[in-house]
Formats: C-alpha cells, structure tokens, sequence
C-alpha cells in the first residue's frame, strides 16, 4: 500500500526524509513522546532524534511500549509489531492516561482529515455532523490528548485545501483553539508548535496563534504554499528561510536503521 | 437456620467464645458473597474459611485485599500479609482494581469491621479517643479503608472481642466509619445504602431496628446473662419482644475445622490479648 | 531532601516500605518534613522518634498484630506532630487528583463520617452536592508531594523498576503524584532483564528519578516473596519503648547507630531471605 514521494531537488533525498529529518530535530532530548494510529513520520522522526541528538528521548511506541526499538517499522503504528525491544508495557487504563493526563509525557503529533489555522484538526466528518458526506474514523485519543499535551506537532503529506481549511466541520482535537489566550483559558498545558506538511513547515504566531510559514521545502514558493492552503498563511517579518537540509548521517540512519522497509511511504 | 447454627453436626460440648464467634460470623457469608479483609483480622480471615469449609463453598475471598481465592495454611501472624495469599489465583492490585471493585455496588458487598469504639447506631470509631482531634487522650491507628467501606454500599458486620462499657458506646468519639449516623434515615439521606448488618461481641449478636437503626439485642451467647450483656453495654440496646434466645453453640465440625484446620495456631486468640 | 519537605513513603504497615531510605533520613537528621504514608507503621514511628517528621498525612499508622505505633502515638497524643487523618480512599483520590492534574477527584468513600469535616478549613475535601442527580460526593482536591519514595525487587540504572511479581500495593498513587522519585531496590539489574519482560515493569525509567540499591531495604518490614517481616524486632522495639532511656538505647543501637545498611542488618541479624513464605514472631 506504500505510495512514492517526491524528490527534493538538490538534496539528494524524498519529500518523506524532509519531513521525518525535520520532525527529528525538533525533538529535544528531553521529549517524552508516545504515537497514535497512521503516525509513520512521527515514529520515524522519535526514532530517528534517538539515533541522533536526543538519545534520552523517551518514546512509547503505540501509547504501550516504553523505550522500544523495533527492528523495522511495520505496517500499523499502533500494535505489537512496533513493541520490540520495549523496558515496559504500560497499561493503558491506568499507566497511560495517568502519565498523559500529568503531562508526564510531554510530546504528542496528531495530524487530521482537516486542520485549521490554529491547529485543531478533525478527524470525525465532513459535511453535517449528523448526515456527513464522509464519515471518518473518529478522534480517537485526539480530543483527550489534546487537552492535555504540552508540545504538540501535525503534518500532513497531503498540503492541500482540502486539508488547510479556515473551517473545521467538526473539532476533533484541540490546537491552539480559537487562537490568542483561548487554550491557556480553558487552564491546558503548551499548544502546537509546528506543523510539518509536504511543502512546508509551519510555526505559530506567538499572540494570535496562527499558522506562519516558518520555512519552505526546495522548489516550493510562498505562492504555491498559499494556494495549497485554504486560509491567509502568515508570513514572518523576514525571508521565509528553505528548510534546511538532511545530513548524509540522518538519511543513512533512515534508510538502513529506523525505517528500512520504508513504512513511512504509507503516508503517502 | 439461626447465626451460628451447623446442621450436618451437633452442638459442641467443648467450645470457646471465639470459635463461637467466628461461627457466628460464618453464617454471615454465603455462595456467592465476595469477602475481603483488612489487617488484624483474623476472626473474620478464619469465619469466611469456616464458611468455605462449610456452608458456602462458593464464597469468593479476597485475602488482604490482594489475594484471591487463595489456599492458605494456617493463620499466619498477619492478616495483611503473605503466606494468607498462598495459592492465590490472582493479586488484585490496590491501586486499580481493588478500589474500582470496591466503589461498584456489585462486588464486594460484605465487610467486617473491627474499631475500638462502635455506637448505638453502628458508627465505629477507629482514630481517636477523648479530647480535641489534634491533641486526644489517645491516638488510634486511624481509619484505614473503614471511612471508605462504610460509605461504599457495603453491609458492614461488626465483630468486638472485648464487649465493655468503653467499645460499646452511646456515641463514638469521632465517626471513622459511617454506621446509621445518627439513626432513622440519616444515612439513607446520604445517599449512601448498606449500613450496619450484625454486631458479634464476646457477649451476644446485636442487629439493628429496622426503624429507628438502633443496635437491638438478637441473642445472649450460652452462660451468659442480660444482666451482664447490660452491664457491659454504653447504651440500652432495643431488646426483642418475648425474651432474647440463646446464640447456638458452634458445631463438633467447626470447632474442629477452626482448631485443626484453619488456625491451629490460635492467632484468633491475639484478637483477645490486644484489646 | 530539604528539611520541610513532604515526602511520601510507600508500603503498607508492615510490608515493601522503604525502610533503608527511612533511617537515612534519620541519620541525616532531617527535620519537619511532612510524611505522606497511605497505610503505613514502623517507617512513620522511626521518623516521629527521630524528630524528623512534623506532620503525618495518613489513612492509619500501626504496627499491625503488634499493637500501636509508639512514638506516633504519643507524639500526636500531645500535638507535637500533626495527624492529617484521610482515609485510604480518600487520600488516593487527592494523590490522584495530583496525578491527573483535575481541580479535585469525586468519590462518596467517607461520606458520613468525621473525616471530611477534619479537612473543611484547609479545603482539601468539599462535600457537595451534584447538580445533575443531587448525590452528595466528596470532592477531593489535589495533594502535591515532593518526593516519593518507594521500595522495589529490581530497577536498572536507567530507573526502570519492578515490583515481583508485580504491583499490588498503592505505591503507584505516591509515585504519579510526586514531583521526584526515588526508588530502593533489592538488586540492580541490567536493563536486559526488563526488555525481557516488559510487561512486568512498574514504574518506566521517566517517572523514576534516583535509585539506590538496598538489598533487604524493606526491614524489618517484608518484602513479598522474598522475606517476611521481622516480628522479633517489632517486640524488642516495643518492649524498648517502656522507659525514654531504654529507648534512647535501643534506637541508637539497633536503628540510628549503625553506620552503614550492612552494619544495621548485622545489628538486627535477620533471619535469612528466602524464608518470605513464613512470616512469623
């Protein structure tokens, strides 16, 4: 079921090892990072920060398996294939939602069917909630996570205006909210940090807590960002900078040690 | 079949209060009751296996708190401790399964309860004695699980093996375990449903007044007088119109299964020394 | 460990507590702390006799079959220590409520009781009524400890830790609700021994913050399976506690004195481990 990605020009590797190697270095070593359903970029990227920059970062594979090391990534993000090699199965009822629910793991990525400007994303309908052209899988954890996470990353590798929207058709999981104060308000830890996408990466304007293109993938204009994006994208004050390149040793480790079987096409 | 009675075995001749009062309590518990115990419990630990060993084979016990089913040797020195969880099927953890259990109506419906003071409504009292709170004339244990199982739905079986003026009280000094509160239906406005079943004392069985919830006298254990069990009391207990029976003795087969079987070492005996 | 501090020990009466960390505290002559102990005894008494502790938070405090716990007996008797007095499920929920970072943690445990009203003027538990159904409930608010301290079979280097064979107690409760954990373990594994049992795993090496090998840590309580509790030594502390001198004497040399783990074993002469099966005294 694998899809292909795209080649990024000049730097010797696809769309995929971009987003993975920028989600990567986005991880501080102290990050304490667990993964939901169909998150192959964000396995790959804690993985990989592992292998790299940030060797105490904590990861539990599928919510359950503290610290595991899989041999390849299999074709769910969620199940035992991915447990491997783990120092502990954390109980779901009990140990998960309580280290959640205290901030105890401090990193989560979501990524939905539509995300807005402030980071919310839906993974529920579209259309009417109660007679939806397309019913999706639901929020899952979304709704609860989100409330309770601190740094929070999306992605998305399909950058398009059905994805960006201004309007969410129902709010799965909660972002930056209706942006300024609102998420503090409601008394939640953090918010979004970056959004990760196929053309770009996105930070967040720090009083309106808007989207704001923070670099652009090689080959890829402000332009073509903002038309693959259905709301105003915010520009900072200076030149958009090119996201910045993979290093032979992160795409070496990629290839042959966090993801050899590629299981991170399946996102695309 | 009264409290205590046995019908595959006659009358002991040759019995002691405690056995009496683990047979008393014994008959409390059926197939299908689910019993844990606390710590220095040990009628209530060799009751629910008189109960297994006889009557109810059926009744689920949960020793400790953490062990279930299990097939002890004889009493050990704690009630809340291995071996009394040898064999066990299961160790029930404390921090989820226990309490979560316990909070549900279903499970778990039947607890004992042991506390230096209980009242006439069957309030029990097991963390201070006189005085204020924070300087009393004397500090006991404390509540424990008692302030949570009492307002938990549970039927609450009092067991008190030193039946006097200061353990049976008009009203406890600090209420650590909700009985009746104060009597009628106090507790009911609570919200809170169970409440106190059966007082077995060293003395008589109590129950309690459908009505007014005060501790009522159900019978005088052999040789035993009103007078005495009067005496010995805080309050003046309901008394049952047309004269209080006779506790029936405890059979030749529970006599046996208690002595032989279930606690030959006589750690039931320390429930005596302590108080 | 500063002095002040709220420290909450794991165990119960007279099982898993962390005993060897408790006489350090002692030793370093650590002074108002505030001790969190769900159920607990011996690990309470030491540090009311030391004059370490100035508060005790517990559901109960007690040597069991053995009796009352002395020192804390007469300590809060005369109001030189504060008894914070929970019961155990109430006192879990404010843990929980810390753990879980909630306003407060509902439960109708100690409805009916003295308890709640104990706590009205401090606010850690409201009674109120739910405007839905008009159920009375408890509402248990937040309890913030400093540092848990609980005692373990196995931990690594990392901080990953087991309890063997697995977690009954409420240790867990302490350990969420802390801000920092320590951990005494009978033996330090290699991590090998958990990736090959993870789901065996107690606590994962991010909760855990510290850990120190004490290998029979929990004495003279026990250690489920491995060795029971030591009655001996309850007696001889109990029967020390008649005269103030014969209890000077008797902690300094059998509890205080000693100056490392080994030689307060040695001081006590346990019975050998392995011998968990028969607890005795």
């Amino acid at each position: 079921m694998s899809g292909a990605a795209a080649a990024v020009p000049g730097y010797g590797c696809t769309i995929d090892e971009l987003m993975v190697v920028t989600f990567s270095r986005a991880m501080a070593n102290d990050t304490r990072a667990f993964n939901g359903a169909v998150s192959f970029i964000p396995v790959c990227g804690y993985r990989l920060a592992r292998r790299t920059h940030a060797p105490e970062l904590v990861w539990a594979a599928s919510s359950i398996a503290v610290d595991a090391d899989p041999a390849v990534v299999g074709s769910s993000t969620l199940s035992d294939e991915l447990w491997g090699g783990a120092s502990m199965l954390a109980n779901s009822p009990f140990d998960f939602w309580t280290y959640a629910q205290g901030a105890r793991y401090n990193t989560f990525a979501f990524r939905g069917a539509q995300m807005d400007a402030y980071g919310n994303v839906n993974n529920s309908v579209i259309g009417p909630y109660d007679s939806p052209k397309v019913r999706l899988p639901g929020g899952g954890g979304m709704a609860d996570l989100g409330c309770m996470i601190p740094r929070i990353y999306l992605w998305s590798s399909t950058h398009d205006p059905r994805t960006f929207v201004d309007r969410l058709h129902f709010r799965s999981g909660i972002g930056w909210g209706d942006g300024g104060d609102h998420r503090a308000s409601l008394g939640m830890p953090g918010g979004p940090q970056l959004c990760i996408t196929n053309l770009c990466v996105f930070d967040f304007e720090q009083e309106s807590k808007r989207m704001r293109l923070a670099s652009l993938h090689p080959g890829v204009s402000v332009d073509d960002v903002q038309a693959a994006t259905g709301f105003e994208v915010l520009l900072p004050g200076d030149e958009v900078p090119t996201t910045a390149q993979p290093s032979t040793e992160e795409l070496h480790i990629l290839r042959t040690e966090v993801d050899p079987t590629g299981a991170r096409l399946r996102e695309f | 079949m009264g409290p205590g009675s046995h019908p595959d075995s006659p009358p002991a001749g040759d019995w002691t209060v405690d056995e009496l009062m683990i047979a008393v309590l014994a008959s409390c518990f059926e197939d299908g009751d689910q019993a844990c115990n606390g710590m220095a419990s040990f009628l209530p630990v060799a009751a629910f296996q008189l109960a297994k060993l006889t009557h109810a084979p059926d009744l689920v016990w949960l020793a400790g708190a953490v062990g279930l089913e299990p097939r002890p040797g004889p009493i050990p020195a704690s009630t809340l401790e291995a071996p009394l969880w040898r064999d066990a099927l299961m160790y029930v953890e404390q921090y989820g399964d226990f309490w979560t259990l316990a909070q549900n109506g279903r499970w778990l419906q039947k607890f004992c309860v042991g506390a230096a003071q209980l009242d006439r409504f069957g309030n029990a009292n097991n963390s201070i004695i006189g005085g204020d709170f924070h300087a009393p004339k004397v500090r006991l244990p404390g509540t424990a699980g008692l302030a949570d199982m009492g307002s938990l739905s549970k039927q609450l079986y009092y067991w008190n093996p030193n039946h006097n003026p200061r353990s049976l009280v008009a009203e406890v000094d600090f209420v650590s375990c909700a009985g009746y509160l104060g009597g009628g239906d106090e507790r009911e406005h609570l919200g809170l449903t169970g409440g106190p079943e059966l007082v077995v004392t060293n003395l008589c069985v109590m129950d309690f007044e459908p009505e007014s919830k005060h501790m009522r006298l159900r019978s005088i254990h052999p040789g035993v007088t009103l007078e005495q069990v009067l005496e010995a009391t805080g309050f003046e207990p309901v008394l049952p119109p047309g004269g209080v029976p006779v506790t029936p003795k405890p059979s030749v087969e529970q006599v046996r299964l208690i002595r032989e079987v279930i606690d030959p070492h006589g750690m039931r005996h320390r429930e005596f020394r302590r108080r | 460990m500063p002095d002040g501090a709220t420290v909450a020990l794991g165990g119960l009466s007279m099982n898993s507590a962390p005993m060897a960390f408790v006489r350090e505290l002692v030793r370093a002559n650590k002074r108002d702390l505030t001790v969190v102990a769900i159920v607990a005894g011996m690990c309470v008494d030491w540090l009311v006799a030391a004059g370490c502790a100035s508060r005790v938070v517990a559901g109960l405090v007690s040597f069991e079959g053995f009796g009352l716990a002395p020192n804390f007996r007469h300590a809060t008797q005369s109001g030189k220590v504060a008894m914070e007095e929970y019961s155990e499920h109430l006192l879990i929920c404010r843990l929980q409520a810390q753990a879980r970072q909630l306003p407060f943690m509902p439960t109708v445990a100690g409805l009916g009781t003295d308890v709640p009203a104990l706590h009205e003027a401090s606010g850690a538990l409201r009674i109120e009524t739910d405007a839905a159904t008009g159920r009375p409930y408890v509402a248990c608010t937040p309890l913030a400890v400093d540092v848990a301290v609980v005692h373990v079979h196995e931990a690594d280097v990392a901080g990953n830790a087991r309890v063997n064979p697995k977690l009954i107690w409420m240790d867990s409760e302490i350990v969420n609700a802390a801000e920092r954990t320590i951990v005494t373990a009978e033996r330090i594994v290699d991590t090998g021994s958990f990736t090959a049992e993870p789901h065996r795993t107690s606590y994962p090496r991010f909760m855990v913050d510290a850990v120190c090998e004490a290998p029979r840590g929990a004495y003279p309580t026990s250690c489920f399976p491995e060795y029971g509790h030591d009655g001996r030594f309850f007696e001889d502390y109990l029967g020390a506690c008649g005269s103030p001198a014969d209890f000077a004497n008797f902690f300094e040399r059998r509890v205080a004195g000693p100056t490392t783990w080994g030689d307060f074993l040695a001081a006590n002469d346990p019975q050998p481990v392995g011998d968990g099966g028969e607890v005795g005294s």
